[in-house]
């Protein structure tokens, strides 16, 4: 017996149990026995991927469950990468879940639909064959649709935001329809192995039709601009561990398409402005997603757009691996992949750790707004510990989670131009043009995302409270902490020991390019064929160190005196009241300024005179709103032609039976009379 | 133990030292040319250590209302530029930890300086906490591009972005220095320099208005022994930028193996570098004026043009 | 069973099915629509018992006996208890000013019979055999029933319409296959009476609300 085996029937085994527990349990301990049972379900997806990853592999069909075709599991390398970060990342939101869930996401549809949507998380990297696939990614946007809804009588916002998730992951999911489907076309059979071996026998036309289609279901899945829209609505409106999941896991599954299709499927096809679209796309998203992030006030929303923002790093990554494999840089393509890969994974870690927090403030102020929080230190140390955690995970600092895979990613686009003494001409002009701007765009967001998480934890933790809600603030329950605790844990262990996992990311990269593995096995990141050598670990030691000297040293030369409390300056006028300090829109101010051009934000300025004498005011009010420029331009144009089109259409319902019925008669016969005459 | 392991370590300690106990000097060398070059008598080289000396004797102070990250943050500054200052290639060219001594790894650590500074400014709860820290952060993530797009250019010539490996790259090829890519990057590297240690023309050091600060603004609140860490911190920043500026362009004197007199010459050549360097800037400062802030994205967008042509040239000319 | 007594019996039957949905056309009572309708159960059966009798397969036969049971017995029980109890008076319930008058819809189900014919020809052609031959009826039947569904008025013979065509689906089938599989024919069996039965309640409620099942009461369904 397969240890891969063993774990995937586990987890779906203890899924289904979950959802039998969540009709039959009682309210009182519904969400303790169902979260319990989906952390075993993302705990055994876990061990079945890390077995994977290990060597294992495991296939399996079996078509009596779907009729016409079944279902077929295969775990490789690459799939087993994704069902590990989503088992991983449903433990922490499970355990977390047990706390979080009160009045509303306790009921028996809520809590049935979790265990599910975790199951359908674990299933697609699982899926073997193009069927499979389709069923488990619907079954996926299914499930997270009515989790996102679950809200929807506290806030009138959740409709509207599960509408446009519902038609974009719809019109996401028909594009990896047709696109799938025009792979299968050629194959005898529907399985991946089918579909690999038949994929020569393309055109170049059709794959690339075929291709661009995936890329354009898959991207809105992950969030890329400009099928993004749905992503900012949707992920703050749902309860705060379904936002981690489906931000650190189901987002995922997006890059698992396109490496999939790209890398695996449609290997032989594959062109070169296949991947320079990718990058492009990515290059775009990444840049667009942290700078809606940098003037955003509303806390999930601004991890929303750094998840885009993510993303499109991890495209680059892919897009950049791509182009190395169509110039010949194998090397340079596996690193490019790893790198891709590794922030996927700590990506998940963080971003899980950032919603979880996002999720305890939310529940115990009441409020998202930035503008309105602050201060949360005193009452939520804990919360605060971890978020700054996160945040320093996300802005790519060392020591952080998304320093090493940034450093990865780095090194394989600079290794990427040759050396002048090189072989000549080695590498085309479209190289010379496109890695540097790749640097450029990647620097950028790094930057911008610096300035993102100070401002998150900053106005929001630090200092004074804002508001009442925020000053009565107090910490999250046991569970909440538990599952903050565990993602915690591993954006730490992923920031100080990246080793644990990279040469096995490495050398799942490797294979699908076919290439030796770019990271040796050492206890520091040591790239192999490359010169590059990274150490978090000694980072993190000589940081300790050089605090430690840094404290010791001035106490012994300069003497040690009690440290006393004094009042802030405040030019002797009297107490600071907190409306002095800096908000998070005025924090953000400068940078709006920049890039206003891109941005083009709305302002409004509102003067209340008194009514006595118009030369004296009674209050101002001040209103900033920054739409999405790319919603402005190419959504309304296409929503508002929808529209005319429907309301043509209304004039076809008069309200009579006959005349409805009368449409399908009359069409019925004028196909037939079409089928006769042609 | 091999040659270059106690090499770089002998080299690491030594470096941590001079800068420590020089960074105020440069800091205070800079003052007095300006003072000159002004016309005033200027208060000696020494002044800042006096300084440093009367602020650590003092009684440490803690605002109500701030946390952990206010107390911490110059603590965390210091350490960072400590790190930094030990292990990147000034007095020699090997360095104690090689997997840190990266080029982005540098880099990144001395902006995770800037980041601690600027949460204890936010900390503080104050307006102008608050607006120095908007404004340091704005520059920090406009510079990042410039700074690594150099980075880029530099490290096609070495091959790698480890620091040691693009000096013992120009020592071994001298006549690279003189490359268009080299000067381009040079060029970039210096505006770089300038907005991250907050001089002229972007930030005034000097200055005493609260709303033209940008880095003064955020450290408004310290005062006595944390007050005392962070312009040791601000010098030695500013110490490890010129260093780096003077050694990845112009790394003669720098001792590649162990030995007393090869030390000793590294270290000499190290302090004239970085001497003449801080001299050159305070000289230009007397003539520059500060930039409104909303230009300064302008000049760094100039900084970053630069660089991106330094890459191209790298590539396409030897 | 000789041959020509086999196409004899076989045009003899769906001769029979296509003139009973003429009839319904024709008539304008609601109780002899009904009867009209199991007359074509009946006939259907029929057709389907010659089909087996011809094949020599058991399983045909059973379904004949099943056909004959659900579409001539039960399916019209049901429709009379949709008609209920209610009467006008001492007059039957008849349809009411048609959308189409009558003279009218025998010409247009000529038409649709000729359209039925022209369609089902390469479908004939494929594999010529007395049974794919009388394939053309039961679309034709199909065609009818459509028609009688957008035409009529009174919510009973809307039900009538639509069974009309179920039957002559059902027909073109089991002519063209012989059989469409025994799973799935029970599956479209229980649909259909699953769908009727939902109708006839919506037809109570209908009468309950307007007084009678007049279809064009229902005019809310518009913007």
């Amino acid at each position: 017996m397969n240890t891969v085996e063993v774990a995937l029937g586990c987890a779906a085994g203890s899924a289904l149990l979950a959802v039998l527990a969540a009709l039959v349990v009682r309210r009182r301990a519904r969400p303790a026995v169902v979260g319990t049972l989906t952390a075993i379900t993302g705990a055994a997806g876990v061990v079945a991927g890390a077995a994977a990853l290990l060597g294992e592999r495991f296939a399996v069909e079996l078509p009596w469950i779907v009729p016409l075709s079944g279902i077929a599991l295969t775990v490789d390398g690459l799939g087993a990468a994704f069902l590990a970060v989503s088992g991983a990342v449903a433990v922490a939101a499970a355990i977390y879940g047990i706390g979080y869930s009160h009045h509303g996401l306790d009921s028996r549809g809520v809590q049935a639909t979790f265990p599910l949507f975790v199951l359908s998380l674990l299933l697609v990297p699982a899926a073997g064959s193009i069927t499979t696939f389709l069923v488990c990614w619907e079954l996926m946007a299914l499930t997270s649709l009515v989790l996102v809804v679950s809200e929807h009588r506290r806030r009138a916002e959740v409709a509207s935001a599960a509408r446009w998730y519902a038609v974009m992951t719809h019109l996401g999911f028909v594009a990896v329809l047709i696109g799938l489907l025009i792979l299968s076309a050629p194959a005898d059979g529907d399985t991946f192995a089918a579909v690999r071996a038949a994929a020569a026998d393309l055109s170049p036309a059709v794959a690339g039709t075929a291709f661009v289609l995936c890329l354009a279901g898959f991207g809105s899945k992950s969030g890329i601009v400009p099928l993004h829209a749905w992503l900012p609505r949707a992920h703050p409106e749902a309860p705060s561990h379904v936002s981690a999941l489906m931000s650190a896991a189901m987002v995922n599954l997006g890059v698992y398409g396109i490496v999939r299709v790209g890398f695996d499927l449609l290997a032989v096809d594959a062109e070169r402005w296949w991947w320079l679209l990718v990058l492009v796309l990515g290059a775009i998203s990444a840049g667009y997603g942290i700078l809606q992030a940098v003037v955003s006030t509303d806390l999930k929303r601004l991890l929303a757009h750094s998840t885009t923002e993510n993303m499109g790093l991890v495209l680059v990554g892919v897009g950049a691996s791509g182009l190395f494999a169509s110039i010949g840089s194998p090397v340079l393509a596996a690193l490019a992949l790893t790198a891709a890969l590794m922030h996927v994974v700590g990506h998940a870690a963080f971003k899980t750790l950032l919603f979880l927090a996002a999720g305890s403030v939310l529940h115990a102020t009441g409020t998202r707004d930035l503008d309105s929080l602050g201060g949360l230190r005193t009452g939520m140390p804990l919360t605060t510990a971890a978020f700054g955690l996160g945040a320093l995970a996300a802005s790519a600092l060392p020591p952080g989670t998304a320093f090493v895979s940034e450093w990865v990613l780095l090194q394989s686009l600079i290794h990427g131009l040759p050396a002048p003494d090189a072989a000549p001409a080695a590498a085309p002009t479209v190289t010379v043009v496109v890695l540097p701007l790749a640097v450029a765009v990647v620097a950028l967001t790094a930057g911008l995302a610096v300035v993102t998480f100070v401002k998150a934890f900053g106005v929001g933790f630090l200092a004074r409270p804002r508001s009442d809600a925020a000053a009565h603030a107090i910490e999250s329950p046991a569970t909440m902490l538990a599952g903050m605790g565990l993602a915690a844990v591993a954006a730490t262990v992923l920031a100080v020991a990246p080793t644990l996992v990279l040469p096995t990311l490495g050398r799942v990269a490797a294979g699908l390019v076919g290439s030796p593995a770019p990271i040796a096995d050492a206890v520091s990141v040591e790239l192999v064929g490359v010169t590059g050598l990274l150490s978090p670990v000694l980072v993190v030691v000589a940081l300790v160190v050089a605090a430690v000297l840094v404290v010791a040293i001035p106490r012994v030369l300069a003497g040690r005196r009690a440290r006393r409390e004094a009042r802030l300056w405040d030019c002797g006028g009297g107490p600071l009241s907190p409306r002095t300090e800096y908000t998070a829109t005025s924090f953000a101010e400068p940078l709006q300024r920049v890039f206003d051009t891109v941005l083009q934000p709305v302002q409004d300025v509102d003067v209340t005179h008194h009514q006595e004498s118009r030369y004296l005011i009674a209050a101002v009010e001040y209103r900033r709103r920054v739409p999405d420029r790319i919603e402005r331009h190419l959504y309304e144009p296409v929503l508002s032609f929808v529209t005319r089109w429907g309301r043509a259409g209304r004039a076809l319902a008069t309200g009579s039976v006959h005349r409805y019925l009368g449409y399908g008669l009359c069409t019925l016969c004028a196909l037939m009379l079409l089928l006769v005459l042609a | 133990m091999t040659d270059s392991t106690t090499l770089g370590l002998v080299g690491g300690l030594l470096q941590a030292v001079v800068i420590v106990a020089g960074a105020p000097l440069l800091v205070g060398l800079m003052r007095q040319v300006r003072a000159r070059m002004e016309g005033r008598v200027g208060a000696g080289i020494t002044q800042p250590w006096r300084d440093l000396r009367k602020q650590f004797r003092k009684e440490p102070i803690t605002p109500r209302g701030t946390s952990e990250v206010f107390r911490a943050a110059p603590v965390a500054m210091v350490a960072i530029t400590l790190v930094v200052a030990a292990i990147a290639p000034f007095v020699t060219a090997a360095s104690p930890l090689p997997g840190v001594a990266d080029l982005f790894v540098v880099v990144a650590l001395l902006a995770t300086g800037t980041v601690a500074i600027a949460l204890a400014g936010i900390d503080t709860g104050t307006a102008f906490g608050g607006m120095g820290a908007s404004r340091e952060t704005t520059i920090l993530a406009l510079v990042e591009p410039t700074a690594l797009v150099a980075i880029f250019a530099l490290s096609v010539r070495a091959g790698s972005t480890n620091l040691s490996a693009i000096v013992d790259s120009t020592l071994a090829e001298p006549s690279a220095v003189l490359s268009p890519a080299a000067l381009l990057a040079a060029a970039a590297l210096v505006l770089v320099i300038v907005a991250e240690t907050g001089r002229l023309p972007v930030d005034n050091p000097a200055t005493h208005l609260e709303l033209t600060m940008v880095h003064e603004a955020m450290v408004l609140e310290y005062a006595g022994p944390d007050l005392a860490l962070i312009e040791l911190g601000s010098a030695m920043r500013s110490a490890v930028y010129l260093g780096l500026l003077a050694n990845l362009f112009v790394p003669w004197g720098i001792a590649t193996e162990a030995g007393v007199l090869a030390l000793l010459v590294g270290v000499v050549a190290f302090v004239v570098k970085v001497g003449v360097l801080g001299a050159a800037l305070a000289a230009a400062e007397v003539f520059l004026a500060k930039v409104r802030l909303f230009r300064v994205p302008e000049l760094l967008a100039g900084s970053f043009l630069l660089a991106l042509l330094a890459v191209t040239a790298s590539y396409v000319l030897a | 069973m000789s041959d020509t007594a086999y196409v004899q019996l076989l045009n003899l039957t769906a001769g029979a099915v296509l003139l009973c949905a003429v009839l319904v056309l024709w008539r304008r009572e609601l109780a002899v629509i009904i009867r009209l309708f199991a007359a074509q159960g009946v006939a259907l059966a029929a057709l389907i018992a010659v089909l087996a009798w011809h094949e020599g397969s058991p399983e045909l036969a059973v379904l004949a006996a099943g056909v004959a049971v659900l579409r001539a017995g039960v399916l019209p029980a049901v429709l009379r208890r949709a008609l209920g109890t209610a009467r006008e008076g001492t007059e039957p319930v008849r349809e009411v000013r048609p959308v189409v008058n009558v003279a009218a819809s025998l010409l247009a189900a000529a038409l649709l019979t000729l359209l039925a014919f022209a369609v089902s020809r390469p479908i004939v052609e494929l594999a010529p055999s007395p049974a794919t031959q009388a394939v053309p009826i039961g679309m034709a039947v199909v065609l009818i029933g459509f028609f009688v569904l957008v035409t009529r008025r009174r919510a009973v013979s809307h039900l009538v319409g639509f069974l009309l065509m179920d039957n002559g689906i059902t027909a073109v089938g089991f002519l063209t296959t012989a059989g469409i599989g025994l799973i799935v024919e029970v599956g479209v069996a229980l649909d259909v009476l699953l769908a009727l039965l939902v109708l006839q309640v919506l037809t109570g409620r209908m009468r309950e609300a307007f007084g009678n099942t007049d279809l064009d009461e229902l005019r809310e369904l518009h913007d």
